[in-house]
């Protein structure tokens, strides 16, 4: 087995019009025993900016934390929000300084610009290649699952409501058919103006 | 000695340093397939893609094989197990219908696969085998196998190297699943067609080893009708 | 077939060592020998298949295969003073991929006699069914119905033969017979033994836990269908290979009947309602 599915979880952001939504599963494990069924993999990196850390569970706290520090030097420094794509970019560093030993984490990003609040959605592999597309992307032990549903129910422009309907659906049908992740989930919905955090309920097996 | 790769322990007479290639009598020549089954008629469909790692073989290789006017078989994986399995099942076919007078129902056709499947069980045909058909009642039904024959009866199956990007979105739109305040029911013939050509789409977009189109065949009382639908070709 | 007799083209490439000799239908026999001789399987042109197999599991470029069979599971089998009781989950993974959620994993061999499988599903329900015939065909000769030790044992007896090859079952036997009500456990390294309480299975540490901690002989028959349920909910919650429905059975002396089928999910949720009720009845 993967040591990146060690722990099971999975991550999906999508864009929507003048939005953004990311979400996860909330399972902790260690192989097929579930530990607990609140683990975040989703953090905070600003008021409009979110990362996802699937992969080792160790290695999502840890890699959290040093982020966590860059950032705040980052914006003491320059005394400005960090803008998603520079973001991005700081964790592709991050990454690639382990390069020959790599943290087992495949970052996604999510957030809005800080200026413009154009939305942003990114996903890293774990030596910190960034990959910035225009629909979604997807991360964690269920991908081809996810990128089944996420093809077959994303369209451009959709609104926050539509778009944490679309995610959710996409989220729970692709844990619904992986071993390693689900035992509940969360979706934050990201707005210029406000951001809304909802719990899924899920199978619990 | 410990460096060489001797899988039968029969070389143990080799010196250190040489290497034995091993023969790989599998091949992975990829290919999706996907059965929706209706009250009263089954669907079953697949690409037309066959592939050896990154090359295409052929862009046009049907992977439906017809057992009879109510049964059909869909198979990806190894193509050369598929085309063993097929002509030994046909014989069979032909077998039973000369010795009873009659044609095998899909539920006895089921049934056979999945023995015929575990004959070999210590060395497996390498297929992803789905079974889609009207049983004796007349309604639809579909069965889908592991490799070595456990055999299972459902409404609804996509198998084969997109079986993982396909399955959810037929569980979500087929299966009702996750949907609240809905009232489960079976889906009407048109509704089936379209999930299933929605569902090959995304998943051309996502797995190299599906693609070009897809052949559908679409048994009910009256017959088998053929359609086919473009895929994309990189 | 008619073209390589006429040519005289040699087919004794075939596993089983068919004399050349036989006539044309032999390829056929050859390719579904089972359907003669249902003990009887190819065997592999390699020796050791359990060890051998793995290393065919890459192709020519060295890419990895989807040769994954479908595997369980949390099953569990008790006596009490009603009979026998079994309770079953419904997931099937090959991999990590839950290839069903939806999977019967009791086998009704017949009126009097349930088989569980647990570990490789098509090893469960191809041998169930060989002893099926084999305990129908006993019932024909001796005019009476198999027992639960022979059966058990003929089934013991048949998978033993395959031993070291890769076999990978665990099953549970229970039935009713002359000696009343019986549950064996039988699995694919020749394990034979008869017990009151089992569980089998890769969510088995799970479903002993709630099991042991709630099994007693005098239980009612609502409560005994209630400690499976619980037990094997328990483990699906824990054990990520289980999952689905879990269904129960229940053994008597007038023969099995079925109980429930129930959703993980619908059992999951009524728990938590169970457990937020008794807190705040306490509180009051």
């Amino acid at each position: 087995m993967s040591i990146l599915a060690y722990n099971g979880g999975a991550i999906i952001a999508m864009k929507g019009k003048n939005c953004v939504a990311i979400a996860s599963d909330k399972r902790f494990g260690i192989q097929a025993q579930t530990l607990s069924c609140n683990f975040d993999k989703i953090f905070e990196m600003g008021p409009h900016l979110y990362i996802a850390l699937p992969g080792l569970a160790t290695d999502t706290q840890t890699v959290q934390q040093k982020l966590k520090f860059r950032l705040n030097l980052y914006e003491l420094r320059e005394n400005r929000r960090i803008h998603p794509k520079a973001f991005a970019s700081m964790v592709s560093n991050l990454l690639y300084e382990r390069r020959f030993g790599p943290f087992f984490v495949e970052p996604v990003i999510a957030g809005l610009d800080p200026k413009t609040f154009e939305p942003f959605v990114c996903n890293l592999d774990l030596i910190g290649c960034p990959n910035i597309p225009e629909d979604f992307v997807v991360g964690g032990t269920c991908s081809e699952q996810l990128y089944g549903m996420c093809e077959a129910l994303w369209k451009p422009d959709l609104l926050p409501d539509e778009l944490f309907e679309t995610i959710s659906q996409a989220l729970l049908n692709a844990v619904d058919r992986d071993a390693m992740s689900g035992w509940g989930a969360r979706v934050y919905i990201i707005e210029k103006d406000k951001i809304v955090v909802k719990e899924l309920k899920t199978r619990m097996d | 000695m410990s460096s060489v790769v001797d899988p039968f322990n029969k070389f143990s007479y080799m010196e250190s340093g040489s290497q034995r290639q091993h023969f790989s009598p599998y091949a992975d020549n990829g290919g999706s397939v996907v059965a929706i089954a209706g009250e009263d008629y089954a669907i079953i469909a697949a690409d037309t893609r066959l592939s050896s790692g990154f090359s295409i073989y052929t862009r046009e290789q049907s992977k439906l094989f017809q057992l009879s006017e109510k049964t059909i078989l869909g198979c990806s994986g190894c193509w050369c197990d598929t085309l063993t399995l097929t002509r030994v099942l046909d014989a069979r076919m032909q077998m039973y219908y000369h010795e009873h007078q009659k044609l095998m129902e899909t539920p006895a056709v089921a049934q056979m696969l999945s023995t015929m499947l575990y004959y070999k069980r210590f060395f497996p045909y390498y297929v992803s085998n789905i079974l889609a058909g009207l049983d004796g009642e007349g309604k639809g039904c579909v069965y889908s196998y592991d490799p070595i024959g456990h055999c299972e009866k459902s409404y609804f199956r996509a198998g084969g190297s997109a079986g993982a990007l396909l399955q959810p979105l037929l569980d979500n739109q087929i299966g009702f699943h996750n949907m609240e305040k809905v009232t489960v029911a079976p889906v009407p013939v048109e509704k089936a067609l379209a999930i299933l050509k929605d569902g090959f789409i995304s998943a051309a977009e996502r797995d190299i080893y599906t693609g070009d189109s897809i052949l559908i065949k679409i048994i009910t009382k009256d017959g088998i009708k053929d359609e086919s639908f473009q895929l994309r070709k990189d | 077939m008619a073209l390589a007799e006429l040519c005289g083209f040699d087919k004794t490439f075939n596993f089983n060592g068919v004399p050349k000799d036989m006539g044309a239908d032999i390829d056929e026999n050859f390719f579904t020998g089972n359907f003669v001789s249902h003990t009887a399987l190819a065997l592999p042109p390699f020796p050791d298949p359990a060890e051998n197999l793995q290393k065919f599991s890459v192709d020519e470029s060295g890419k990895q295969l989807k040769i994954k069979f479908d595997h369980g599971t949390t099953t569990l089998g008790f006596q009490y003073q009603g009979g026998v009781v079994l309770a079953v989950d419904s997931r099937a993974t090959g991999g990590q991929y839950i290839g069903s959620q939806t999977m019967k994993k009791i086998v009704e061999i017949n009126d009097y006699l349930l088989g569980t499988l647990a570990g490789g599903a098509a090893d469960c329900v191809y041998w169930d069914r060989v002893l099926a015939k084999q305990c129908r065909m006993y019932e024909l000769r001796n005019r009476e119905r198999i027992s639960v030790a022979a059966a058990s044992k003929l089934m013991a007896n048949m998978v033993y033969n395959y031993k070291g090859m890769g076999l990978s079952m665990g099953m549970m036997i229970c039935g009713w017979d002359k000696r009343g009500p019986g549950l064996y456990y039988v699995d694919s390294e020749g394990t034979r033994t008869a017990g009151k309480v089992f569980s089998v299975g890769s969510g088995s540490v799970y479903a002993f836990g709630v099991l042991d901690s709630g099994y007693r002989w005098d239980l009612t028959d609502e409560e005994a269908y209630d400690l499976g349920r619980r037990a094997i909910y328990h483990a699906t919650h824990r054990d990520a290979y289980s999952g689905g429905i879990v269904r129960v059975y229940h053994m008597r002396s007038t023969g099995w009947i079925h109980i429930s089928n129930e959703d993980c999910k619908d059992i999951h949720y009524k728990f938590v309602e169970e457990k937020e009720n008794a807190v705040a009845g306490a509180s009051v």
